[in-house]
This record gives structure tokens, C-alpha cells and sequence, in this order.
């Protein structure tokens, strides 16, 4: 296989690829911090109720 | 249930993925001129594509979502926007890497390029319009006005090359061009994988988006109590 | 013919509002001023690189001047409670559109007219050879930077950091039309006439002129009221 720029090549892929993996994390860290806000509502909620 | 349908997909989509990559590097043969460095067009152009279809579902979302008021189609349209501007980073990257060893340059302000440019801009700036905006209702209705006028662009980008001379080359795959059809296919099979994967990613992120709503509705109702 | 009574109501009550305290069109002036000033410091350029640069140099001028004018097309009613009067006046939202644009288009056409003979003089170029195709050229390119900077002034009137939000989304809204009157500015000034290579570039124009008064027509209302 011609070899010609291969470094380029790889580096051209893994810019593609690392973008959408920051937008996956972003997704991710996003996921976190919204169950955590969910979880202490319903956890002030219920105090609430049952008090 | 949607659970199993974004796993499912997501496994789907990886499994094209990997099957795409192996073609793209163990079967296809140097094209004549460019040598490994074309093999890069197999996520370059479905990316693209796969931007200008989340744009155009955004587009359609908006416009539901203004004749309609039903909130899912907001949902819609800010998890469609955020996965397309992902892609369309991702096109413009490999584009300015491949445009740096075929042409010499990082960048030219063709059409094209320009055109590609101003949309990333045009979306990324109705994120940041979305942010300003508190009252989810305003945030809607002004978010839905701009993603139309955002729209407009993107006819531009695609026929682009077609209404001006420019550096970025002609259409190879979908356009008049006479391509080897191995190469044909695996673009295509890449775009399919894309556009499951933006299928995914949308899912993703729609659910957030619901779950954000119900965090913003319990917040209401436990202060109101 | 109610329709067009309505734009020139609001048309003659803002550009009446606005020439009686002139704050706008002076801030406008002054700042297309001061920049042609500051680009004739930062280039020293031969005669063909001016004639080169002119057209791009004349519309970010222009752009900028404008958009002083242009945001506070919505911005100047919110005070008193102005813009609630507007939204339940018995006016359509695509006549408050036109009367508002019309306005702003006078506005942003005279500072520019003013601006074009001392950019004449500060570079010493000879822009009159085509004067009318160059008048048409500036009044298409003014009406597409008037119709958007309009709509986003109302898109943007009741958000915080306005200021800085409605620059952030005219700007890259604009540069098909920037990009198309520069170049035919820049044709223009250098003697060549309109058509031929130029053709694309005023087509789409045109096309942007056309396009987004349109939208903007349908969506006023949409923008404000809901």
C-alpha cells in the first residue's frame, strides 16, 4: 500500500473521531449532572410529603 | 422501550462502523493521484450529508413546532441542532486536514468552505441565542424563528459548488462523477452508519431534554409548595 | 391600500422619533468615520490595491455603521412600555416590519451616502464611473443589511446581553449579502460594468433581498406576540 501521507491520514480520522467524542462526553457529563439534580428534587419532595 | 431502541441502533451503528473501516483500509485500493490520503472522503462527504439532514430536521421541527406550540418538537429541534453542529465540525476538520496535503492550504474562502463555515457559525449562534433566553415559552418561539432563518443557509452550502467556481472540488459520488463502485458503496454504507449513529446521538439527547423539562417542572411545583 | 398606510405611520413616526434627537444617525456617522480614518492608518496602499480593497473596506463600514442603527430599531420602544403599544396597536405585524425597516433603511442609506464621497477623498478613488448601477448595488445591499439587522432586533429585544447577542447572529447572517455587494462594489468601482461575471453575485442578492423580507414579513408577528 502507498504510504504517502499516512501520518495526515491518521490524524485527519482521529480529528472526525475526537470531535464526536467530546460531544459524547459532553452528552455524558450532561446525563450526570441532570440525574443528580433529579434525584435531590425528588428527595426534597418526598421530605416535604412525608413531613 | 426507546432504551432498547437506542441500544439497538447503537450496536448497529458500531457494527457498520467497524465493518466500513475495515474496507476502507484493507480492501480499497491508493487512489491514482492522492495516494492513503483519499480514504478520508468516506467520512468527510457522509458527514456533511449528515449535517444537512439533521439541519433540515431541525428546520421542520421548528416550523412545528411554531404552528403547533407542542413543546416536543423544541425538544427536537435543540437535540438535532447540537448532534448536526457535531458532524458538520467534524466535515470542516477533515476537510481543512485533507485541503492541507492535496492543496496546500489549511483554508480558502471559497464558497464552499465559506458557505460551510457561516452555518456552523449560524447554528452554534442559536445555542447560544437558546442559553440567553430564561422563559422556556420565549425560548421556544425565538430559538424555532431563528433555526428557520438559520436554514436558509444551508441550500447555499449545498449547491455551492454547483453556482460558483471554486477550490472544493466537483460532486464525486452523488453529482455526474465516475467512481469505482466499491468506493461508491462503502461511502454510502458510511453514510448509513452517520446518520444511526446522529440517530442515536439525537435520542440521547432528546431524553435529557425531557428530563430537563420534568427537573424544571418539579422545581416549580417544590417551591410553589 | 390600508396596509401601506399603516408601514408609512410607523415609518414617519420612527424616523420622526429618530431625526428629532439625531442619537443614532450621529453614533453611525461618527463611527463610519472614524473607521475609514483608522483602515487609511493601518494600510498604505498603492492605487490598484485600494481600488482592490474597496469594495470589502466600504461594506464593513457600512455593516458596522448600520448595525448602531439597526439594534435599536426594537431596542429604543421598550422603555414606557412602548413595544407592548406596538403588538396591540391594529396594525398587522408584517406592516410594523415594514414601516420599521423602511425607516432604518433611510437611516442607514443617508450615513452611507454621506460616508461614500470622504471615502472618496480619504483614498483618493474614483467610484463615480458607474454611479447609478453602484446607487442600485448600494440600496439592494442596504435593504438585505436593514431587513435582517430588523428581525433581529426584534428577536433579540428582550433578551439580557442584547447588545452582544444581536452583532453574534446578524453578522454571520449576512455574509452572503456583504459577500455579494463587495464584490460588486469592488467590480463597480474599478469601471467594469454589472452582468456577466458579476451576475451570480447580484442574483444572489437579489435572492437574499427577496428571500428574507419575506420571512421576516410572516414571522414579526410570530417573534412578538407568540
Amino acid at each position: 500500500m502507498d504510504t504517502r501521507n499516512f501520518t495526515f491520514m491518521f490524524y485527519g480520522f482521529l480529528a472526525a473521531w475526537l470531535i464526536l467524542v467530546v460531544y459524547v462526553l459532553s452528552l455524558v457529563s450532561r446525563e450526570r449532572k441532570i440525574t443528580e439534580q433529579l434525584k435531590g428534587l425528588k428527595g426534597m419532595l418526598d421530605y416535604k410529603d412525608h413531613k | 422501550m426507546r432504551e432498547k431502541i437506542i441500544y439497538g441502533l447503537g450496536i448497529l451503528a458500531a457494527v457498520l462502523l467497524a465493518r466500513n473501516l475495515y474496507s476502507i483500509f484493507m480492501q480499497l485500493p491508493d487512489e491514482a493521484s492522492q495516494g492513503m490520503i483519499y480514504r478520508i472522503i468516506f467520512f468527510h462527504v457522509p458527514a456533511a450529508i449528515t449535517a444537512m439532514l439533521c439541519a433540515a430536521v431541525a428546520g421542520i421541527a421548528s416550523v412545528s413546532f411554531l404552528v403547533t406550540k407542542n413543546f416536543k418538537y423544541d425538544a427536537v429541534a435543540v437535540a438535532v441542532t447540537e448532534v448536526g453542529l457535531a458532524f458538520l465540525a467534524a466535515n470542516l476538520v477533515t476537510g481543512s486536514i485533507w485541503g492541507r496535503i492535496i492543496w496546500g492550504i489549511w483554508w480558502t474562502w471559497d464558497a464552499r468552505l465559506t458557505s460551510a463555515l457561516v452555518c456552523w457559525l449560524l447554528y452554534a449562534g442559536y445555542l447560544m441565542l437558546r442559553q440567553a433566553i430564561e422563559e422556556p415559552t420565549a425560548r421556544a418561539r425565538i430559538g424555532a424563528v431563528f433555526n428557520i432563518f438559520a436554514f436558509t443557509d444551508v441550500p447555499i452550502v449545498f449547491f455551492s459548488i454547483k453556482w460558483w467556481r471554486t477550490q472544493h472540488p466537483q460532486p464525486v459520488f452523488w453529482g455526474g462523477g465516475s467512481i469505482d463502485p466499491a468506493m461508491y458503496w462503502t461511502a454510502a454504507l458510511n453514510l448509513l452508519a452517520l446518520i444511526l449513529l446522529a440517530v442515536v446521538l439525537t435520542l440521547i439527547r432528546l431524553r435529557q431534554e425531557e428530563v430537563q423539562r420534568e427537573i424544571d417542572s418539579l422545581r416549580r411545583y417544590a417551591h410553589a409548595v | 391600500m390600508d396596509f401601506i398606510r399603516q408601514v408609512l405611520v410607523i415609518t414617519r413616526k420612527d424616523l420622526r422619533a429618530e431625526l428629532r434627537t439625531k442619537e443614532a444617525i450621529n453614533a453611525s456617522l461618527a463611527f463610519a468615520l472614524v473607521i475609514l480614518v483608522l483602515f487609511s492608518f493601518a494600510f498604505d496602499p498603492t492605487a490598484d490595491q485600494t481600488r482592490e480593497m474597496s469594495g470589502g473596506l466600504l461594506w464593513i463600514v457600512f455593516a458596522f455603521a448600520g448595525t448602531l442603527v439597526l439594534n435599536r430599531s426594537f431596542a429604543r420602544e421598550l422603555p414606557n412600555d412602548c413595544l407592548d403599544a406596538l403588538v396591540a396597536a391594529p396594525i398587522s405585524g408584517g406592516a410594523l416590519f415594514l414601516g420599521k425597516a423602511l425607516a432604518n433603511f433611510v437611516l442607514v442609506m443617508a450615513v452611507e451616502l454621506v460616508s461614500l464621497p470622504v471615502f472618496g477623498i480619504f483614498y483618493n478613488v474614483h467610484w463615480t464611473s458607474r454611479f447609478w448601477s453602484l446607487l442600485l448595488v448600494l440600496a439592494l445591499g442596504t435593504w438585505g443589511l436593514t431587513v435582517i439587522g430588523t428581525i433581529f432586533s426584534a428577536l433579540t429585544v428582550n433578551i439580557r446581553l442584547r447588545e452582544l447577542m444581536a452583532p453574534l447572529l446578524v453578522y454571520p447572517m449576512l455574509i452572503p449579502a456583504l459577500m455579494s455587494a463587495m464584490q460588486l462594489s469592488m467590480d463597480l468601482i474599478a469601471g467594469k460594468p454589472l452582468g456577466g461575471e458579476n451576475e451570480i453575485w447580484l442574483r444572489l442578492l437579489v435572492a437574499f433581498d427577496v428571500i428574507f423580507t419575506a420571512l421576516s414579513l410572516l414571522l414579526l408577528e410570530t417573534v412578538l406576540v407568540g
